[in-house]
């Protein structure tokens, strides 16, 4: 087998409906017209310094300059509004607060159009600019190292960072029969070169096509995508990617199917459908989805070993936000000795890049992406945004191609920012991520051990 | 009159214009009734930025509006506060403050001391044009405190300042040659940076100019991302040896390390102490003033207000804390933030974004984008560059040093201290704010 280095081939992808401009320029004609007026008579007819216009982004570059401002090109600088306070008026356009929801932020809608359409890692001057710290993901920082680094080259150089993980049930120890065959223990993985998979679509959005561009995305990027069964279309054979998320009730009637997928996903837990998937299909990755918080002694025990644990699309889980129920669920399962054994993915309010090494320093092995896929395809929600069975997102009419590049360029900004955290710890592969929590720092003990002495600290 | 005469002098009249509407601007926003709408952010709101402005131009701290002293982040400096001394319990206003720190406490090497608590962050050719890096040295040389080149390269323009000018080592190695080194009285090894730990300068081709490139002995308008780490050093020892290499070529150097602030940062700090530094830089990761991937900005170590005290006690625990001078960055935006720095244990503070928003900056962020940034600071662009005259520069950050001088001499005087180095490590001095202190901003950007 010869060795492939794993790539992700972002192009660009421009968004290809229309999106909320950042600014709204208003600019006072009669100001304008007076003071052009002064300015012919200040420069003595120097036109070319009496047009000179105060932005480098075009927004007065116009026929008509600032009589006719293209507020489209405007990136918020200021300087307009600065050298002329009583003319230029630069204001944040209020439409976009329509982007998003209350917890995919405008902002942050913006960040992932922008790795949408680039595949790239923004970057920006200036400084960090948000909220000191706060719940959820943004009360933990990752750690780095100031010496410490996986290779000489850099982490785009000659050697690499692993993102690859696997995904099933993985025995602790192999046994064997009196004539040397495996004695029943599986060995059942699935192995994908990044961390992250689709999660299933609203139900709004079931068969209404993007089925196909989520499998032609997942597929080019050698990872899985998860497609209520009864939303995908007659097929003669299953696509690596696919996953089909199957009701208990519904599994006979899979079984019936002409194809085999590599991993298949049963909604709830239910012994039954378990055992009959495992025996029917034995190369099949069975695994049971069900929301964070509920038991998983009855699967554990039935041998179920690669579990997908839910949140809603804002991360509420019944114990809390989904953080930590992420290392509620990896501490129990460390605590019973199958961690090693055993495959967790996450889903729900996961919508930035940060999020996903944060929810693997957590405990997961692999995070299920759901709503940043429909913001990258330019999806507008309408109303909030919490649930499958409730959420309503009008999609744009767009062709497939474009919306497969989307998909990957998102994987590719992502992967590559996972990249950068992995590379300022000096850690050489995802894998050993996973549960790390001494790699994170969280806000609530480093604000005790800082400030705990100080008058009226008081510990959250 | 040749072609190019015409196109120079055509240059100078529209810089010269709008080099006019900008300053009248500078002066007139911080009067209004109300900011830019467009204008601020969380760590700097806009009134704070029209503060700064206001400070720049007048070279004192606003009256009437406690607007100047915090930000609205809701956490670290801006959710701490002072226990003043009841009213006419504390100096008055005839009683000197001494400012001053030392940067070296070893017992050799020469003395260096500097008459306020803070000096100019690292900013490279390049990241910042000639003229602001002129306009910082000038001031740095009125204040008798110091400026860092970064890690661009030293332009010639420099040397006249070199007495006030450090000399910086980073990864990149870009600049650093016999006759730089030689000219800093202190060299700072550049390990890491609070904007983007772990990861090595970055300058995007837009930037990489002719000049900068030929600076850095580069290809032009080919992005620049310096390596991470120092590939000669994996441990203490190996740094040990790059202070040696240092101090072959300037024996009277005083050596800094610029650290960023993970977890162990405190080991750092006592690492750094036994490979000789004379100056621990730790550099929290909520500043910053170049370009950075936005992920590491926020998520990436610790912001420097949890950073600080521990460093601070490791030091003390370990018995060497008066033999190393703490500085820190990362975030320091106002005088409170120097007095709450050094209350949490730092000997001083070094500044960077405040000074570039006393030369004009507004934060918008769009340093990185096509000719840099649009008031001249952040972008070697010939035209852009000309909007900032070093000599008025100089005025703004020196005016600005002014302002934060007599604020901080008024927070020692509310708190009973004649000397800032009585306020460090007085966590004793502080309070918690509650946690919805004076929010009620929203973030529109």
């Amino acid at each position: 087998m010869s060795y492939k280095r794993y790539h992700i081939p972002v192009a660009p992808a421009p968004n290809s409906a229309p999106h909320p401009r950042r600014f709204n320029v208003n600019v006072s004609k009669l100001g304008l017209a007076s003071l052009l007026i002064r300015e012919i008579f200040h420069y003595r007819g120097d036109m070319s310094t009496v047009l000179s216009r105060p932005c480098m982004y075009g927004v007065f570059s116009g026929p008509v300059g600032g009589f006719a401002p293209r507020a489209d090109n405007c990136v918020g600088c200021l300087r307009c509004t600065v050298q002329y306070p009583d003319m230029v008026r630069v204001e944040p356009n209020p439409d976009r607060l329509d982007l998003g929801d209350s917890y995919f932020t405008p902002d942050n809608v913006d960040t992932v159009l922008y790795e949408a359409a680039t595949g790239r890692v923004p970057v920006k001057g200036a400084g960090y600019r948000g909220r000191y710290g706060g719940p959820g993901w943004d009360g933990m920082w990752t750690d780095m190292s100031e010496i410490v680094r996986p290779t000489r080259d850099g982490i785009h150089g000659r050697e690499f960072i692993s993102t690859q993980i696997d995904i099933g049930e993985r025995p602790a120890w192999l046994s064997f029969d009196e004539e040397g065959g495996l004695d029943g223990n599986r060995w059942q993985v699935i192995r994908l070169p990044l961390p992250m998979l689709f999660d299933r679509l609203p139900d709004s959005l079931l068969s209404g096509g993007w089925e196909a561009a989520l499998l032609d995305a997942a597929g080019s990027l050698e990872t899985l995508a998860i497609i209520p069964w009864r939303a995908l279309p007659e097929m003669s054979s299953a696509p690596p990617a696919l996953v089909p998320l199957v009701a208990p009730a519904d599994v006979d009637q899979l079984l019936e199917a002409a194809w085999r997928p590599r991993m298949v996903e049963i909604e709830g837990w239910d012994a039954r459908a378990f055992d009959r998937l495992r025996t029917a299909w034995p190369e099949c990755v069975v695994a049971v989805r069900m929301p964070f918080g509920d038991s998983i002694d009855g699967p554990l025990a039935s041998g179920c070993r690669t579990f997908h644990f839910v949140a809603d699309f804002h991360g509420r889980t019944s114990s809390g936000f989904v953080l930590e129920s992420i290392r509620l669920v990896h501490d129990s399962l460390v605590v019973r000795g199958v961690r090693e054994q055993t495959t967790l993915i996450g889903s729900g309010g996961l919508t930035a890049a940060e999020h996903v090494p944060k929810a693997i320093i957590a405990g997961l092995d692999a995070v299920a992406l759901d709503t940043p896929l429909l913001i990258a395809l330019q999806g507008r929600f309408r109303g909030e945004c919490r649930t499958a069975g409730t959420c309503k997102v009008e999609m744009p009419n767009v062709d497939r191609a474009w919306a497969k590049q989307r998909l990957i360029n998102l994987m590719g900004s992502w992967r590559d920012q996972m990249l950068e955290i992995l590379g300022a710890m000096g850690i050489r592969e995802v894998r050993r991520l996973r549960g790390e929590v001494g790699r994170a720092m969280l806000q609530a003990d480093l604000e005790k051990e800082a400030f705990g002495e100080i008058e009226g600290y008081v510990h959250v | 009159m040749s072609m190019s005469d015409k196109n120079e002098r055509q240059m100078r009249a529209v810089t010269d214009k709008h080099t006019r509407a900008l300053r009248s601007g500078f002066a007139r926003w911080p009067g209004r009734d109300a900011p830019p709408p467009a204008m601020g952010d969380l760590r700097w709101p806009a009134d704070l930025i029209l503060a700064t402005w206001a400070q720049a131009g007048t070279g004192a701290p606003p009256v009437g509006s406690d607007a100047h002293t915090h930000g609205l982040s809701q956490g670290g400096f801006d959710r701490l506060g002072f226990k003043w001394l009841p009213d006419g319990e504390g100096l008055g206003s005839a009683t000197e403050i001494d400012l001053a720190i030392p940067l070296n406490r070893r017992p050799y090497d020469p003395r260096i001391e500097i008459p306020v608590p803070w000096y100019g962050a690292g900013m490279s050719y390049g990241s910042v044009s000639e003229q602001v890096m002129l306009a910082r040295a000038m001031a740095a040389k009125k204040w008798g405190t110091f400026t860092s080149t970064g890690e661009g390269g030293y332009p010639d323009s420099l040397f006249e300042y070199k007495d006030h000018v450090i000399t910086q080592v980073a990864t990149g190695m870009f600049g650093v040659r016999e006759v730089t080194l030689k000219a800093g009285r202190i060299i700072e090894f550049k390990y890491a940076q609070g904007a983007k730990p772990g990861l090595g300068g970055h300058l995007l081709g837009d930037k990489a100019t002719v000049s900068v490139a030929k600076m850095r002995q580069s290809v032009p308008w080919v992005s620049l991302f310096s390596p991470f780490p120092f590939h000669s050093v994996y441990s203490v020892e190996d740094h040990r040896k790059h202070v040696d290499w240092v101090k072959t070529i300037n024996p009277d150097a005083l050596i800094s390390i610029k650290v960023s602030t993970p977890t162990d940062v405190d080991m750092v700090a006592v690492g750094s102490y036994y490979a000789g530094a004379h100056i621990l830089h730790i550099d929290g990761s909520y500043g910053g003033t170049g370009a950075a991937p936005e992920i590491a900005k926020k998520n990436i170590a610790m912001p420097i207000e949890y950073a600080i005290p521990k460093v601070h006690r490791y030091l003390l625990s370990e018995g060497i804390r008066d033999e190393i001078t703490v500085m820190a960055s990362g975030g320091i935006r106002t005088a409170h933030d120097i007095a709450k720095a050094i209350a949490l244990g730092a000997d001083g503070v070094i500044l960077g974004t405040s000074e570039l928003v006393a030369m004009g900056c507004t934060r918008c962020s769009n340093c990185e984008r096509g000719r840099g940034c649009p008031f001249g600071l952040t972008t070697t662009d010939p035209e852009l560059s000309l909007l900032i005259d070093p000599v008025w520069g100089a005025e703004r950050v020196s005016n600005l040093y002014s302002a934060f001088a007599q604020e901080l001499s008024t927070i020692l005087r509310k708190l009973g201290l004649p000397k800032v180095g009585d306020l460090r490590g007085r966590t004793d001095l502080l309070t918690y704010l509650p946690h919805d202190a004076g929010v009620n901003h929203v973030d529109q950007r």
